[in-house]
This record gives C-alpha cells, sequence and structure tokens, in this order.
C-alpha cells in the first residue's frame, strides 16, 4: 500500500507537465545490471548487490515543442538481493519500483525517421525484500536481507533512438543509469557492519511508443 | 449444558454397566457363520457379492452373502468338495474333490467345473488320484494338484496338461476316525497371489511347492517340519515374493523368514493370512496345549508384522480357526474357515470394536531418602478407536492402590503407590496391573509397575526398558551400547554420554545372539525363529543385507579377526552345532567338523569373541567349553570339567575367560572359582586388564557388582546395586527376568510373578479343619499374550558391558539396565552446592514453580536425563529437598542438576542434595514469588544462547535473520511466572484445558512501547516451562537491537531483538 501511494502522489505532482501539446504512450522491456558495494565490519568485507534482473517499463510522453519533451516513467525490476563473499553467498527475492520525471530532449525532429535522444530527470525508487526470511542466513555478519521495503531518492540520466515504424508507431532503444542511495534497509548492516554510498542500476531497454 | 454433559456421562456410564452385565457373552472379535457341515476351502467372489464355502461333509459350495453373512443358496456337487477356486474372470468355479475312499468302495476324485455365467451348469471331470487343491491363475486356467501330478486345466476348452508328474505323495483314505476335520483329511492348501501370478501350496509332509503362471515353472521340493505343517493353510501377499505357509513364512525361494514358536502343528487348527496393505499377518497359533477336538485354550487371533511376526495386536475369536483365509481385496474383512463353517472378521474396521490399551508399558516408582510419601503417577487407559470401552484395573499386590478401578474409557488412572508397603524390599519390586474387560475383544497387555526404593549404598541409576531384554553389548569404538528386546524383536541402541534411546533396530523373529563385525561397522543380529541373520550399519543404522541360514536358527553369534561363527539349531536335528558365516558372500556353512572334534554342541550354547578378535569362546549347559583360534582357523581346546555351565560368560584378549563362577586359562582348564557368596553369576566383563562381575541371590534382591582378583577368583569392594541383574533361565527359578512379588494374609497368600508380558498369579488358600490339621489349596492363573510365550531362554546371561572409553558401566537389570560410573566403587565425598539459578539463562534468580540449575561439585556419580512424567524427585543417586520437600529432577550430573522448583516454595529456604556420598551443606536461598528469564536457545552455532522467542504463525525462533516484524505474534518461553491458576502439581505437565494462568500477569514491553500480553502461564504438556504470548504492535520501533523487557512483580528479565517493518 505504501508503494502504490508513493507512486500516486508522484504521478500526482507530474500530471500538470502533462496536460499539453501531444502524447505519447508506451512500455518496453529490457535487464538491469547493478553496481555492487561492500559491506564491512572488523572481520573484512562482503560483496553486496542485486543481481542481474529483468527490467520492465511504461512511459508517457509530452511534446512541448519540437525537440523537448517531458516523460513521466515507471520502472520495476526484479532481482535477487546478493551478499557474497569467498565463494559463500546469501541470496534474498527482491524487486524494485522507480516513478521518476525526465526531459528529453532529441536530435531531430519528431517528424524524422530517426530520433537520437538523450534525456535526465530525478523520482523515488523504491526496494522491496520479497523473499522468506530464514532463522539463520549465511554472512548474517555483514548485513541482514531481510523482507522490507527502502524508499531511496533517484537520480536518472539516459539516451537512445527512436525509430519512427509508423506515423504513430515508435520503436525505441534506450539505456538508463539509475542513481540511488544504497539500500540499507534490505541489506540492514549487522552490528558493527558499515555500508554507504551511492548503487547504480544500468538498465538498456528495448519498447514501442504509441503518439498521437 | 453442564446438567446435560453430567446427563450423559451418566448414560455412558449406564450404557457401559449394561454392557458389562452383559460381557459375559461379548468381547470376541468376529461374527461365526454356521454351515452345518465342516468347511474345508473359501472363494471369494466379490463381484457378485458372495463367499463360495466348499462344505466337505454336506457335498455342496454354500453360497454366503457379504452383505449379510448369511447362507442363502447352496450348490449341490459330488461328495467331499475339499478345494475351490474362482477364475480370475469370474467365469469358473472348479471344484477338487477328495474321494479316496478305501475298499470295498471305489475312489471317487473328481474335479467340478461351474459355469456361474451359466445358471451354474456343472461338468464333472475325473481325476486319477486324489487331489490336494486347485488354483487358477491370472491366465484364467487352474492349477490341479493331485497326489501323483501337477496339471493345467483350461476350463474353456476342457484341454488337460500335465506339467509335472512326482511320486505319489501319502494321502490319508476314506472314512476316517470321528472328530476328524478337512484339514487332517486332505492335509493340503494352495492359495494365489494377489496379482494372480504366483501359486503356492502345501501338501502333506513331503511336499511345498511354487507355481509360476507366466513360465509355468513349478518348484517344488520335500520339506521338514517339525511340529507338523499346521494348521494347513497357504496364503500368499500381492506380489507373490512372500508366502505363509503353516507356521512360517517363506519367501519365493522358501528361504524361511520368520516362525512362529513353540506351535504345535494342528493341521485343523488355526489360520494365517497375509495383508499386503497393512503388511501384516493375521494368524491365530494354536499354543502348547491346544488339541484339536477340545477348546481347551482361547482362540486368539494375532495382528503382526509380516517380516519379524512382532505382535501388534492380540484378539479374542469366538471359536477357533481351523484352515485358510481370504481377505477381501479392500482389506476390510478376513473370511476363515472356523468350527462353525466361516468366520468372518472385519480387520479392517478394528477402530469399529471395543479396544483396551494402557498410555504405558511400565511405570516405574522410585522411591528415596528424600521422599518417603505416596507416590502417584497417572495412566491414561484408552479405545484405540476412541469408543467408551468399559474396563477393570486391578493391580497384583498390596501396597499399590489404583483409582478409579474401574471405568470407561477414555480414562485417567492415578496409580499411587505406598513407599512404607515395599520399605523393606531392597531390589526392585515388580507389580502387574491387569487389565480386563468384558467387552473388549484385544487381549490389553498387562501394566509392569517397577517399585525401587534405593539405599544410600546401592549404586546406580536405573534406565527403564519395557519387555524382555536378553543381551546387552557395548560398542567397541563408539559410545553407544546395544540392548537386545526380545519380545518386540529389536535392538535398542543407547547413547552412551546421556543414556537415552538414540536409535530402534529391527530384528528377525526372537532374536537371541548379536556381535559386532571385526571391522567394527556391522551388528549381526541372529535369531531362534527365521532362518536369516539380520545386519544394522552402526554409524548409518541402515539394514544391510540379510544373511540366509538355510535350515537353521542363530543360538548365539561371535566375531573373531577370521571367522563369525554361529551356534545354530537345526530343523528337526538332534546335533546343533556351529556354521560359519560370511556376510560379504552372505552364506551360511555348517562346519563338518570342529578340528578333530566333531561338530555336536548341546542346544544351548553361547559365543564370546576375545576383544582382541584372535579367539572365540564357547560354553555349553552340558559342561563343554571350546576354543575358536581364528590364527590358526582351528578349535584349539576343548574340556568337560563341569557338568553343567550357565550364567555369565566372557573372553578376555589376556587369555582368560570366564563361565559362570569358573575363571578358565588359554587351554580352557578351570584355574580358580570365583568367589560364589555373592549369589549367582549373571555378567562379567573383562576390561583393560581388570575385570567386572555382577552376581544376584535372586531376581528380587539387590544385585552386586565387584572387581574380580584373576588370581584367586576373590570379589573386590562388592557393591550393592539398585536392583538385581538378570539371571539365567536354569539358575534363577521362575526364569530370566522374572520378578515374584508375594502378600500374605491370615488364611491366603498371593504370588504374583511378571516376565515381560507373562503375569502368572499363584493363591493359596489354607483352611484348618477341627481335628486342628491344615490343608493349602493354591490355584494358579497365567495371563499371556503369545508374543511373550514364544520368548527364547537361555541359562548364560550376557547382562554386563562397558564402555568403550570407559566413562560408565551398564547392566541389564530387572527394570531394563542400570548405569553404574567407572568408579563406582570409589569413595564418595559429600556433595556441594555452589549455585542455585534459573535454569533458562543460568544466571537468574528462581521462583516456585520454575526450572531451575544447581551448580556444585559430586551433585551426581554419572549423567542420567529423564523423560518421565511425573518427574521423579530421584534420578541417579541423587535427590534434592527444598524446605524438607523433594524437588522433581530432570537431569543430574557429577556438577550440574536441572529440577522444578516446588511451587510450594517460597521464602526464605534451604535446599539439600543427598547423594550416596552424603548431603551437602544447607544452602540458603531466598525465593521471591516470580522471576521470569527466558530461555536461551541450546542449538548448535551461530544460534547458541538465543532467547527463545517464536514467531507464532511459523513456530520459528526469532533471530536477526527473520526478525520481528510489527504485527506479528510472538511467543516467548521462559520459566519462573510462579503460581497458577488453576495449579498444577510438582512434576506434572501442565494441562491444555483449562490453561494454567499465572496469577501475576507479566507486562512485556518493546522498545519503549508495551506489548498486549494475549497470554501469560504454563505451557501446556511442559513441566516448569511458562510462555509469554505477545502482540507486536504497528507502532513497534524498529531497529537492530531493540530492548523487549519483561516485569512481573520485583523480577525483570531483558533481552534484545531486531524489529523491522
Amino acid at each position: 500500500m505504501k508503494v502504490v501511494r508513493t507512486l500516486a502522489v508522484c504521478v500526482a505532482i507530474a500530471a500538470p507537465a502533462a496536460m499539453a501539446q501531444s502524447w505519447e504512450v508506451g512500455g518496453g522491456v529490457g535487464g538491469g545490471f547493478y553496481t555492487s558495494r561492500d559491506v564491512t565490519n572488523p572481520t573484512g568485507s562482503a560483496s553486496a548487490k542485486i543481481q542481474t534482473n529483468i527490467a520492465a517499463s511504461a512511459w508517457l510522453d509530452n511534446h512541448s515543442s519540437g525537440r523537448w519533451a517531458g516523460e513521466l516513467r515507471y520502472d520495476y525490476g526484479r532481482g535477487d538481493l546478493a551478499l557474497s563473499q569467498n565463494g559463500t553467498q546469501a541470496t534474498f527475492a527482491g524487486e524494485t519500483h522507480a516513478m521518476h520525471y525526465d526531459v528529453q530532449w532529441r536530435f531531430a525532429s519528431q517528424e524524422a525517421a530517426i530520433q537520437p535522444f538523450v534525456s535526465g530527470g530525478a523520482g523515488v525508487k523504491i526496494y522491496r525484500g520479497t523473499g522468506t526470511e530464514a532463522i539463520y542466513q549465511p554472512l548474517s555478519n555483514f548485513a541482514l536481507l531481510s523482507k522490507v521495503q527502502d524508499l531511496t531518492a533517484l537520480a536518472v540520466a539516459g539516451g537512445g533512438v527512436n525509430i519512427r515504424l509508423t506515423d504513430h508507431l515508435t520503436l525505441r532503444a534506450e539505456v538508463h543509469d539509475f542513481l540511488t542511495p544504497f539500500p540499507n534497509k534490505v541489506f540492514a548492516p549487522a552490528a558493527g557492519a558499515k555500508v554507504g554510498g551511492w548503487i547504480q542500476d544500468i538498465v538498456p531497454m528495448v519498447g514501442l511508443s504509441f503518439s498521437k | 449444558m453442564l446438567r446435560k454433559a453430567l446427563h450423559n456421562r451418566w448414560m455412558v456410564a449406564i450404557a457401559g454397566a449394561v454392557l458389562m452385565t452383559a460381557g459375559a457373552m461379548a468381547g470376541t472379535f468376529g461374527k461365526a457363520v454356521a454351515i452345518g457341515g465342516e468347511a474345508a476351502d473359501l472363494a471369494l467372489d466379490e463381484a457378485r457379492g458372495v463367499l463360495y464355502v466348499a462344505n466337505f461333509t454336506a457335498n455342496r459350495i454354500d453360497v454366503m452373502s457379504l452383505k449379510d453373512n448369511l447362507v442363502h443358496t447352496s450348490i449341490n456337487v459330488a461328495p467331499q468338495p475339499s478345494s475351490i477356486s474362482l477364475s480370475p474372470d469370474g467365469h469358473w468355479l472348479a471344484i477338487a474333490h477328495f474321494g479316496n475312499n478305501a475298499a470295498p468302495s471305489s475312489p471317487n476324485n473328481v474335479l467340478t467345473l461351474i459355469d456361474l455365467t451359466a445358471n451354474n451348469a456343472k461338468q464333472t471331470f475325473a481325476l486319477g488320484s486324489p487331489p490336494l487343491g486347485v488354483a487358477f491363475g491370472i491366465d484364467n486356467r487352474a492349477l490341479v494338484v493331485t497326489t501323483t501330478s501337477f496339471t493345467l486345466f483350461d476350463p474353456t476348452t476342457g484341454a488337460v496338461t500335465t506339467l509335472q508328474t512326482m511320486t505319489q505323495v501319502a494321502a490319508q483314505t476314506l472314512p476316517q476316525p470321528l472328530a476328524s476335520f478337512p484339514g487332517n483329511i486332505v492335509q493340503a492348501s494352495l492359495a494365489v497371489s494377489g496379482d494372480g501370478l504366483h501359486i503356492y501350496g502345501l501338501g502333506d509332509n513331503i511336499l511345498e511347492f511354487r507355481y509360476d503362471v507366466a513360465t509355468q515353472g513349478i518348484a517344488a521340493h520335500n520339506y521338514t517340519f517339525s511340529p507338523p505343517a499346521g494348521p494347513r493353510a497357504v496364503s500368499v501377499n500381492q506380489d507373490g515374493s512372500l508366502a505363509t505357509m503353516a507356521w512360517a513364512v517363506f519367501d519365493s525361494q522358501f528361504n524361511d523368514l520368520a516362525q512362529f514358536s513353540n506351535a504345535v502343528g494342528l493341521l485343523s487348527v488355526g489360520t494365517t493370512l497375509l495383508d499386503t496393505s497393512r503388511q501384516a499377518i493375521y494368524a491365530q497359533m494354536p499354543p502348547q496345549g491346544t488339541t484339536a477336538t477340545v477348546n481347551n485354550v482361547a482362540p486368539l487371533l494375532q495382528v503382526l508384522d509380516w517380516d519379524n511376526l512382532t505382535a501388534r495386536e492380540t484378539l479374542q475369536l469366538p471359536e477357533n480357526l481351523t484352515g485358510k483365509s481370504v481377505l477381501s481385496s479392500d482389506a476390510s474383512t478376513m473370511y476363515g474357515i472356523s468350527d462353525s463353517g466361516v468366520l468372518v472378521l472385519p480387520v479392517g474396521g478394528l477402530n469399529q470394536v471395543p479396544r483396551l490399551v494402557a498410555s504405558a508399558e511400565d511405570m516405574i516408582f522410585r522411591g528415596n531418602f528424600c521422599d518417603r510419601s505416596v507416590a502417584t503417577q497417572t495412566l491414561t487407559i484408552t479405545d484405540p478407536g476412541g469408543g467408551n470401552t468399559p474396563f477393570t484395573i486391578t493391580p497384583s499386590a498390596a501396597g499399590v492402590t489404583v483409582s478409579p478401578s474401574s471405568g470407561i474409557t477414555p480414562a485417567v488412572i492415578k496409580v499411587s503407590v505406598d513407599p512404607n508397603v515395599f520399605q523393606g524390599k531392597t531390589g526392585t519390586s515388580v507389580v502387574a496391573l491387569t487389565l480386563t474387560s468384558n467387552v473388549a475383544v484385544n487381549v490389553p497387555n498387562p501394566v509392569r509397575l517397577l517399585i525401587n526404593s534405593q539405599q544410600p549404598d546401592q549404586r546406580g541409576s536405573i534406565v527403564d526398558v519395557p519387555g524382555k531384554i536378553v543381551g546387552l553389548l557395548a560398542d567397541p569404538k563408539r559410545l553407544q551400547y546395544y540392548v537386545m528386546r526380545q519380545d518386540k524383536n529389536q535392538v535398542l541402541v543407547f547413547d552412551g554420554t546421556n543414556n537415552t534411546l538414540k536409535a530402534t533396530l529391527r530384528t528377525c523373529a526372537t532374536p537371541r545372539g548379536m556381535t559386532v563385525t571385526y571391522d567394527q561397522q556391522s551388528l549381526l543380529i541372529g535369531c531362534d525363529n527365521a532362518q536369516m541373520i539380520w545386519s544394522y550399519d552402526l554409524d548409518s543404522f541402515l539394514p544391510g543385507r540379510l544373511i540366509p541360514t538355510p535350515g537353521n536358527y542363530v543360538q548365539s553369534i561371535a566375531s573373531s579377526s577370521n571367522a563369525i561363527l554361529a551356534h545354530m539349531r537345526a530343523v528337526g536335528s538332534p546335533n546343533p552345532g556351529l556354521a560359519r558365516i560370511d556376510p560379504v558372500a552372505l552364506t551360511t556353512t555348517m562346519l563338518p567338523t570342529l578340528g578333530v572334534y566333531q561338530n555336536k554342541l548341546a542346544l544351548d550354547s553361547v559365543l564370546t569373541g576375545t576383544p582382541s578378535g584372535s579367539k572365540i569362546f564357547v560354553a555349553s549347559t552340558d559342561g563343554n567349553v571350546l576354543l575358536y583360534d581364528a590364527n590358526s582357523n582351528s578349535f584349539t581346546a576343548s574340556r568337560q570339567d563341569f557338568s553343567s555351565l550357565g550364567g555369565a560368560f566372557a573372553a578376555s584378549a589376556f587369555d582368560q575367560y570366564v563361565v559362570g563362577n569358573n575363571l578358565l586359562n588359554s587351554s580352557l582348564t578351570p584355574v580358580t572359582q570365583l568367589d560364589s557368596s555373592s549369589g549367582i553369576s549373571s555378567g562379567f566383563a573383562f576390561i583393560s586388564g581388570s575385570s567386572l562381575r555382577t552376581t544376584a541371590p535372586d531376581s528380587a534382591s539387590p544385585g552386586v557388582i565387584q572387581r574380580v582378583n584373576m588370581i584367586n577368583g576373590s570379589g573386590i569392594r562388592p557393591t550393592r546395586m539398585v536392583e538385581a541383574p538378570l539371571l539365567g533361565a536354569s539358575t534363577s527359578g521362575p526364569g530370566p527376568g522374572t520378578t515374584c512379588t508375594t502378600v500374605s494374609g491370615s488364611a491366603t497368600s498371593t504370588e504374583t510373578c511378571v516376565n515381560g508380558n507373562t503375569v502368572t498369579t499363584t493363591i493359596c488358600t489354607t483352611s484348618s479343619s477341627s481335628s486342628g490339621t491344615s490343608t493349602q489349596t493354591c490355584n494358579t492363573q497365567t495371563s499371556t499374550s503369545q508374543s511373550a510365550s514364544t520368548i527364547a531362554t537361555s541359562a548364560f546371561t550376557q547382562t554386563l558391558a562397558v564402555l568403550y572409553d570407559q566413562s560408565a558401566i551398564i547392566s541389564a537389570t530387572t527394570s531394563g539396565f542400570t548405569v553404574l560410573p567407572w568408579t563406582y566403587d570409589a569413595a564418595v565425598a559429600p556433595p556441594s552446592i555452589a549455585a542455585v539459578v534459573s535454569a533458562a539463562d543460568g544466571k537468574s534468580p528462581v521462583a516456585p514453580g520454575g526450572l531451575i540449575t544447581i551448580f556444585g561439585s559430586q551433585l551426581n556419580p554419572t549423567n542420567l536425563a529423564t523423560k518421565q512424567i511425573p518427574v521423579p524427585t530421584a534420578l541417579g543417586n541423587s535427590c534434592i529437598t527444598v524446605n524438607g520437600q523433594p524437588m522433581p529432577i530432570i537431569f543430574v550430573s557429577p556438577t550440574q542438576i536441572n529440577a522444578q522448583m516446588p511451587f510450594q516454595a517460597i521464602g526464605d529456604t534451604v535446599i539439600v542434595v543427598h547423594t550416596p556420598g552424603g548431603v551437602s551443606d544447607n544452602y540458603n536461598l531466598t525465593i521471591q514469588p516470580t522471576a521470569p528469564a527466558v530461555f536461551l536457545s541450546a542449538s548448535a552455532g551461530p544460534l547458541t544462547n538465543l532467547p527463545t522467542v517464536l514467531k507464532a504463525d511459523t513456530g520459528l525462533l526469532v533471530t536477526d535473520s527473520d526478525p520481528v516484524h510489527r504485527g506479528d505474534t510472538l511467543v516467548i518461553y521462559v520459566t519462573g511466572l510462579g503460581q497458577v491458576s488453576p495449579s498444577v502439581d510438582n512434576g506434572l505437565p501442565s494441562p491444555g484445558d483449562p490453561l494454567a494462568i499465572a496469577l501475576s500477569v507479566p507486562t512485556v514491553s518493546l522498545g519503549d512501547v508495551d506489548l498486549p500480553v494475549l497470554y501469560a502461564g504454563l505451557a501446556p504438556g511442559e513441566v516448569g516451562v511458562y510462555q509469554i504470548n505477545v502482540q507486536v504492535p504497528g507502532s513497534a520501533p524498529q531497529g537492530l537491537s531493540v530492548p523487549l523487557v519483561i516485569n512481573q512483580g520485583a523480577g525483570f528479565n531483558t533481552f534484545n531483538l531486531r524489529v523491522v517493518q
């Protein structure tokens, strides 16, 4: 419920920007590739990351001028939380939900057959542990993989290309870099352990959009 | 509501009383259907809902309805229908007629074929010889066995194919004397497997066979049955891999897997029937004393395990079964030929018939010098089917009372023992509680009460093992030992570190001998009623492959570095002897000679190997001793210096041997006599150059354990044991393991002897005449379940074992076994108490009713735990008082005792520990009304010492990786919550209904948030363990280490938990 509530707030904030001009709706699928962070304790360190995962996205674009567009976007990712050290690994099922608003600048006009673009924006990302907790977890002296959710700030940068297939149908290929603080609730550091910094999620994706 | 409940209860009581009144006519299982003649065979036609009964003397086939079990129609056939079979397609009924008429009459041996699809049209075919039986295979062709041939009869074409001829089998001729039955006349039976692929048969004394339908092959051979192969009934399991024939169970190779002991071999009394779905055998096996024509022994049907004939249940029959039985395809109903005709037995509906069972085989009452009050324990009597069955329970001796002494199941019986009545007894008194009912159809085993009042000078801790113990063996390299329980066909593996049961190994029927192989990896078990040796891996306890012993039964078995030898009882042979067992090749080879000696030994002979594996020592009751040398693979010594031998037997690694009270040298020459003043020899053990032995004057006295001076045979520091070691058959009078109790009055005396499940009561009444002469009249009654009556006994006893690390001595004794420390005879210092704390965490204060730990020194000689309920007030050689009140004890060791603080102990108290070493100094302790303490987990590794807080929905322990979530319900296991309502007696588990709620309700907080307490009180079914159930609200603080605090009165306990969303 908290996830739904958060996303609804984001939609409400972004809605005024999408109240004019032409519209484009689309969706895509791809994969997510996370960077890892080291969790340290006095005895050593373990690597924490979200394993390579599937990703899906839906977007709503508003083209306010020839080259600029605003894009309200939802991204879903599913991948196990993982903690590893010297061949020992602990995993825990997890998923992410992101809602962000990006500004997009296209290198070609809307009528061009091929429209390279870059984008950047911000929003929120929720990390959720969805696995089954067990009374013992390997590497629990570093971090505890937990069935909780972690709401973090999100910065997004990306780029790609739109290929017009018809007047209303466009194929999109793109790459996004999602940057958030390390989710230290789903990866809760154990007593005496530390982890911090940011993690990146590089998401290549292909999709289709319909414009009117 | 209450009134209605009371009314209903009275109605049940009245109904029970009525049933009890009518019980003289009830209490049997099944219904007899009279057919007005003698039934010879049965065929079940479930498609038509009928049972065909071959009425041998009325010359007809009676057709009994399966709905009402009445004979509605009959089919007249030729004289003496002796065997019938229904074709699998339901088309044909074949009937063999035994017409072996003696001159001047002519033989009239015929086969009748009835077409059940054509208005029972009949055809008759002449047979050249008297038929032994007929049976259809799955191919719808009938195997007809006569005294001269096996023929295959095709009912469709009428074609007859002779499969095999044989030398004529003898057959009875007609007429026969009065009161002869079909089983005596025909002397044959055939049965087909459930899949129709295999037909087994049993003819007269020289023929048993198997016919395989697929190959049309016949495996037939002569056999030796002694006594005769009766009852003359055959049964086969679903796939033909097992068959019961007469009183034995065979595999498809005719290996004798198990057999009934003490069978009398009557051809026309009893039955056996295999039930594949339950892996069971239903059997009436008439015991010794049964005759064919007189119903002098109550007919009993046993339900047995099909691989080793362990009795599951014994049921009383209305009349004798007299031959073959058949089972319905859904295994719900057994139909057996019986005295009247047919017995219909709803074996699949046992839960619908009244039965009785007690909740315990044994009840042990340990009096002690801390507690001389009347001890009470509870026993639950139930009907396994959940019914309300009336019963009466009767103790066999004074000093034992039961309340109520009769009732209706389910019922909880309070069994009380007045220790003052048994005060003069220094060993263990055995009293039987006999269950009777006029309604119940089963024969409930008596409950054995073991009453022991250990004196300070008596050493050892009793471990109760119900049943008949006949062997004891310590593992040569593992801290475990093996106890052979013969009545249940088991070897019990006990953990040497705490003397608790570690594993139960099933054995062949009536185990008599066991040995650990020289590689110390396997345990071999030989049996008196199976031609198979069973084996187990001693690390995994997985069963190994069976070792056949064709034609022979193991009496004793021993291992050496070169050979495994077994003493064998041979079928029908007067000369038992030794065989060599090869556990790899799975062979048994009777030795043609024993070196230069003949291979002839007395039946009761025993073997034991030296620890080094160099020798095997053999001793016989006729006084012979024999030595096998593994190095030379020969028998190097044989002597007979004694007229008889019995008692303990042992072999040392230093070429010394003991049998009874005799010490022999390496040539088996007697070198000295052991001291016999302490009683009859029971156990002997050579240990690293020293030795131990146990003796007892009789089974009711405390035994004596002593070290032995091997130079002159004298005992060193003889020490009284807590109870007597088991004594051999010929040396103890009533028999091994038999304990007698005598209660004498002015005019009557009652002696009750209990041995396993057998209770013999002798009541003698003395009357005086006016002339002054007195006359004593004695009446003896024996209550014996058949499983107990089959027990094999020996004059030799193997009752003493020492763990390989010498951490404990085990002696098989009256109650099971007794554990003694290696230093049992050392001077013992008095106990000393260092601290008394909560058992939950080993540091918190204690409270009434809670579990406590006493730390100190010399608290007990050995480690010992108990699961006995109620928790005993003495364990091992220790007991504790608090302000003079005995304390229930759960665990004892030299430095620690775990116990329950009595609910009555509060305020300033004095705690004292009593041991054989003396009495501790007073330990003064102030006990608060409450002192909550959370139990810490005892799991190994990273989960050790975590507070025992469980999530109610999963039952899993709360840990950092499985943390508390908001909304969870938690169950916190604690002790020290103090008094409860309703009150619970010390040492008894808490009831589940009503719950025993803590009088002082604790408060529980998580962080700074109070948690609603859903329940606080004793945990149902536990002794001294409480639980607090709390709800975690949504406002509970999160964190890796959130303090949970329990406050109750002046006491509190705190620990940290991880809490997340």
